[in-house]
């Protein structure tokens, strides 16, 4: 055995046995190496965010989004306040054009720079519950998701929800993890941590409603540990969520005294369980056409194979392996069931605040196997994320893709002055008018006037007849848009279908076509202003 | 940012060797399980739409049998906190029987000379030879080990009633009022029997039982599965039948009051698993039992494939035996927690019924196209995947981290020993007692993991079919996956049976080595 001669003027940490590497030098070492791994993994989404994703076509709601985030900052709360979210996102966004710009990728940029804080977050507070190396997985888990990658190139609020999630279960690991304070500088540290705690939760409750799962699932971790928090929590959870209570309740009042809300809900439709599986599929392997979908869903015996196979002497339990998978299974499971008994809310993009605890998760799940085996699950998930992200891409039927930009010039190239685009719904006007220069008329159906107060006409298919002669007045040829089935999509194709020569059809992205229909032969005299008037409609040129 | 990279902490542990026992589980985790194998059973049942009537009958006579099993665990372990009162004064005479029946020379010594240093006042030690009747080589060299460490040893002339036989003929010559039974590799602890005879000071008790660790567990993937398996008997379910007084003779490592064993006519002759139907009868006549859950004694695991192969064997058709026989529902004297019981140890044999019939699901449909249900496999896993991983956490916890997947892949592969021990209990055929051998046989067994070898070749060439059929359907693409996860639990046994097991050299001396052809030439050879 060899003699380790320690030398007493030396600090221990630059004591070294012969040959070896000195504990600090290691630590060093192992410091710039995580830095390394981090910065190469943020590296990642930059890559594909440059030259995949933020050259993506407007999507509708970020259209909105654009839209809301466009006003003063007052008048933002009240436009808000007619939708279904809450306004700090917007804000945000207010500021951030303010000082970077307003074009697409310049505001895409926003949600991109929390996605890549999001990614030494989710780091941090693998490390600090768990332990490095699954810190490591799963911020690499969140560079390579598909998912979180698609949100991090939308103008929504979605990676803000990711980062201040996992800020917030980060302060609230440091004081479950803090255990009992021993003096006047552990209370200090404390007090900083509850102050974190408390101001992220605020404004996680700010960025969306369904932060609200993000605090419950928080609850019910600490009723079952409350024993090993450090003493008098439970007085200051009480107290945050008093704060809390006290800090949404303006915000809940103005919006039930505006009661605007119904008026945007977005069309949702009860969820089956295909949709509960595919909300934790999508987490990992993002959006991927139904064949690619079918074969991923379809194997999920195969998750109980890997259950089993983690019945091993050598891991035990933990609170924190309990807590982040309360945080990831609870928030879905919830709303699933809330979807079912008493209102449809369930979409999987609410819930991406549960994809870093389920990141987290699965990190400590495959270390639970063999080394070499856990390597190899490890490397098979990330090439499995890598190939779906690339899929997801590329792949031109990916549901969640929506080309207004591609509809926009085709619009440009095809419609003449003496043409009309009708659109509907109604509201992805915007993002199609964000791109639209040519001459033609749009309207929607059925006819909305913007720039009256009030929610959009409800469909009347007993008007229809009415608002397309109005629109056809004077036109040859009808752009027919439709997007975004809010029920009636069929009912108008149908009734062009058997009222019009349709010339042609055109499909963009998944459920996005046009069809052109050939309304009229004369010669026209256009008077777009009348149109305007009339029916709402917006003239361009 | 902080990131100091710190030592990393400790989340992996390994587990000491006695932990196993040092069990106890949330009762809410164990109440929601048990809600969520009603629930799924309710849906499936009732609420899926069925598919192929055939196919959904035995997909639920399944269910059931899962249920059962469920429920029956679920109570078990539902307080594993149980201690019976010890008078650690009382102090008889205890007689300590080593049954033998050829097993090596040295391994007998050591048992004995282990049983010799007992920390007991009050004790005499037996050899209880069965060699002469079992027409095995060694009998005489037996007797003369007891002669030279100064011991009885009683030689068996009269033939019958296998190791049963033996200890009812030894009942007739020894005379204390209890006998501390070790099979031959069993080395007890210096404190064995202070450990356990205190507990007689109750007059009402009638055996004490203790665990059955294997010292070899860590020689071959053998030995430790079966150890594997053991951790959760002796764990959190004998902890379990300990509160019920439903604890049951295990063959070794026990204390008997002599008195009762003698109420029931001693160890029960008429079965291959003398031990267990031995204790349902004393538990009929009103004594009461005890299980210690402390590792007094240490023995050893069998070592190659056909050993454990026969060991399973034995215990399954002895097991069977009880429900087809002695079924403890109908039996007089049992309280309802001790009717339970039996039957659910008893029964657990019959799961090989089952896991026939789940593997066999998707094959049926790879070849024919017909499903016991007619819905999205998604609604399938809605209702299963919460339940099994309730099921499975539970195990987890429940066993405290013990249980593995090796444990739980030859449970489940052995599924042609038990549904071969339930043909031969229902065609009659006679079973001989055979001891679980305490060598390692040399060999190639792969003949033993045949029908899992089947089904690989069989579900390979399903899918095959299945995919040229019907193409990369959700149906399809399910049931290979099922298919695949009845392989993956299939090949840890395929493994042990093709592989030679390997031993570490530490161990070769102590465990010894003999041919097949010797082991074949044994009169009690039973394999079935």
């Amino acid at each position: 055995m060899d003699t380790i001669i320690k030398n007493p003027a030396l600090p221990l940490a630059e004591q070294k046995p012969s040959g070896q590497m000195p504990v600090a030098r290691t630590f060093a070492r192992q410091k710039f190496l995580t830095k390394i791994l981090l910065a190469s993994f943020m590296l990642l989404p930059v890559l594909i965010s440059y030259f995949f994703l933020s050259q993506q076509s407007l999507r509708l709601d970020e259209a909105q989004s654009l839209w809301q985030s466009s006003h003063s900052p007052i008048r933002i709360f009240y436009v808000v306040a007619q939708d279904v979210h809450v306004p700090l996102y917007n804000l945000l966004l207010h500021f951030w054009q303010f000082l970077f710009g307003n074009s697409v990728p310049q505001t895409r940029f926003f949600s991109l720079a929390l996605l890549l804080a999001a990614i030494p977050m989710v780091y941090l507070l693998g490390k600090t519950a768990l332990n490095r190396n699954i810190g490591l997985f799963a911020a690499l888990l969140v560079a390579v998701s598909p998912f979180l990658n698609w949100y991090g190139n939308e103008i929504r609020m979605y990676s803000l929800m990711t980062f201040i999630t996992v800020l917030n279960q980060y302060f609230y690991i440091k004081i479950f993890k803090f255990r009992k304070t021993r003096g006047f500088d552990d209370q200090y540290r404390l007090q900083k941590l509850w102050w974190g705690y408390g101001l992220s939760a605020l404004a996680g409750i700010y960025s969306h409603y369904f932060f609200a799962f993000v605090l419950l699932s928080e609850a019910i971790f600490y009723f079952f540990y409350r024993q090993q928090f450090p003493d008098k929590s439970l007085k200051k959870f009480a107290a945050v969520a008093l704060i809390l209570l006290a800090a949404i309740a303006p915000w809940i009042y103005y919006v039930y005294r505006l009661g605007m809300i119904g008026d945007s809900t977005p069309l949702l439709y009860r969820p089956t369980t295909i949709n509960l599986f595919n909300t934790l599929t999508q987490f990992l392997f993002g959006f991927q056409d139904d064949h690619l979908n079918t074969i991923i869903v379809s194997l999920w015996p195969v998750s109980i194979l890997f259950l089993f196979l983690a019945l091993r002497k050598n891991s035990k339990i933990t609170p924190e392996t309990t807590f982040f998978f309360l945080s990831a299974i609870f928030p879905v499971i919830t709303a699933f069931i809330i979807s079912i008994a008493i209102r449809p809310l369930f979409l999987t993009r609410y819930l991406i605040l549960a994809a870093p605890s389920l990141f987290i998760f699965l990190g400590w799940f495959l270390d639970i196997y063999p080394k070499k085996i856990s390597l190899s699950f490890k490397a098979l998930l990330v090439a499995a994320m890598l190939t779906t992200l690339a899929a997801q891409i590329a792949n031109a039927d990916t549901p969640v893709k929506e080309d207004y930009k591609s509809v926009a010039q085709y619009l440009d190239a095809q419609a003449a002055p003496q043409d009309a685009i009708a659109i509907s719904a109604p509201f992805t006007i915007y993002p199609i008018e964000y791109y639209y220069k040519g001459p033609a008329i749009m309207s929607t159906l059925p006819f909305w006037d913007r720039y009256r107060t009030g929610p959009i006409p409800a469909f009347a298919e007993s008007q229809l007849p009415q608002q397309v002669d109005q629109l056809k007045n004077g036109h040859q040829k009808i752009f027919l848009v439709l997007s975004y089935d809010q029920g009636y999509e069929s009912k108008i194709k149908n009734y062009f279908d058997i009222h019009f020569e349709k010339l042609s059809e055109k499909k963009f992205s998944p459920d996005l076509n046009i069809y052109v229909y050939r309304v009229g032969y004369n010669n026209i005299s256009l008077d777009n202003s009348k149109a305007v008037q009339n029916f709402g409609i917006m003239a361009r040129n | 940012m902080d990131l100091n990279p710190l030592p990393q902490q400790q989340i992996f542990s390994k587990l000491t060797k006695s932990d196993f026992l040092k069990t106890g589980i949330s009762r809410m985790l164990l109440a929601a399980t048990l809600t969520a194998a009603i629930l799924y059973f309710l849906i499936l049942s009732f609420w899926l739409p069925q598919g192929n009537a055939w196919l959904f009958a035995l997909l639920i006579a399944g269910e059931i049998f899962h249920l059962w099993q469920a429920i029956t665990y679920l109570y078990t372990v539902w307080d594993t906190s149980y201690s019976a009162k010890v008078d650690k004064n009382f102090q008889p005479w205890v007689d300590i029987y080593i049954t033998v029946a050829g097993e090596p020379v040295e391994v007998v010594e050591t048992t004995a000379r282990a049983a010799m240093a007992q920390r007991y006042p009050n004790f005499r030690v037996y050899l209880l030879n069965d060699g002469l009747v079992a027409k095995k080589d060694n009998w005489q060299q037996i007797e003369r080990l007891a002669q030279r460490l100064g011991i009885e040893c009683i030689t068996r002339e009269k033939p019958g009633g296998a190791k049963a036989g033996n200890i009812n003929n030894a009942l007739n010559i020894t005379a204390s009022p209890l006998v501390a039974i070790f099979d031959a590799d069993q080395v007890p602890h210096k404190n064995f029997l202070s450990k356990t005879v205190g507990y007689f000071g109750d007059t009402s008790i009638g055996f004490v039982q203790t665990p059955q660790y294997y010292k070899n567990k860590g020689l071959n993937e053998i030995t430790a599965g079966s150890w594997e398996q053991q951790e959760i008997f002796f764990g959190p379910i004998c902890k379990g039948k300990n509160r019920l007084n439903s604890t049951f003779l295990c063959g070794t490592n026990m204390v008997i009051r002599k008195t009762a064993l003698l109420a029931v006519g001693g160890m029960c002759e008429d079965n291959i698993a003398e031990d267990f139907l031995t204790s349902l009868f004393i538990h009929e006549q009103g004594w009461k039992s005890v299980y210690v859950p402390k590792i007094l004694t240490e023995g050893l695991a069998p070592q190659d494939f056909l050993s454990y192969y026969k060991q399973q064997f034995r215990w399954s058709r002895g097991s069977l035996e009880v429900v087809f026989k002695y079924n403890p529902l109908f039996r007089k004297g049992l309280s309802l927690a001790q009717r339970v019981q039996y039957l659910a140890s008893a029964s657990y044999y019959l799961s090989g019924l089952v896991v026939l019939v789940n593997a066999l699901m998707p094959l049926v449909f790879f070849y024919t196209g017909l499903t016991p249900l007619n819905t999205s496999t998604m609604n399938l896993a809605a209702v299963f995947l919460p339940y099994i991983f309730l099921t499975i956490l539970v195990l987890r916890l429940s066993s405290r981290q013990s249980y593995t997947f090796r444990a739980l892949a030859f449970s489940m592969s052995s599924f042609p020993i038990q549904i071969w021990a339930t043909l031969s209990i229902l065609l009659g055929r006679k079973a001989n007692f055979s001891v679980t051998s305490k060598k390692q046989l040399k060999g190639d067994f792969w003949y033993l993991a045949a029908p899992h070898l089947a089904y690989v070749l069989l579900a390979l060439l399903g899918i095959e079919l299945a995919i040229l059929r019907q193409g990369l359907t959700a149906a399809v693409l399910t049931n290979i996956s099922w298919a695949l996860f009845n392989i993956s639990v299939f090949l840890p046994f395929i493994q042990a049976a093709v592989s030679p097991q390997p031993q570490k050299e530490t161990q070769k001396a102590a465990v010894g080595e003999i041919s097949p052809a010797a082991e074949a030439s044994l009169p009690e050879r039973s394999l079935p």
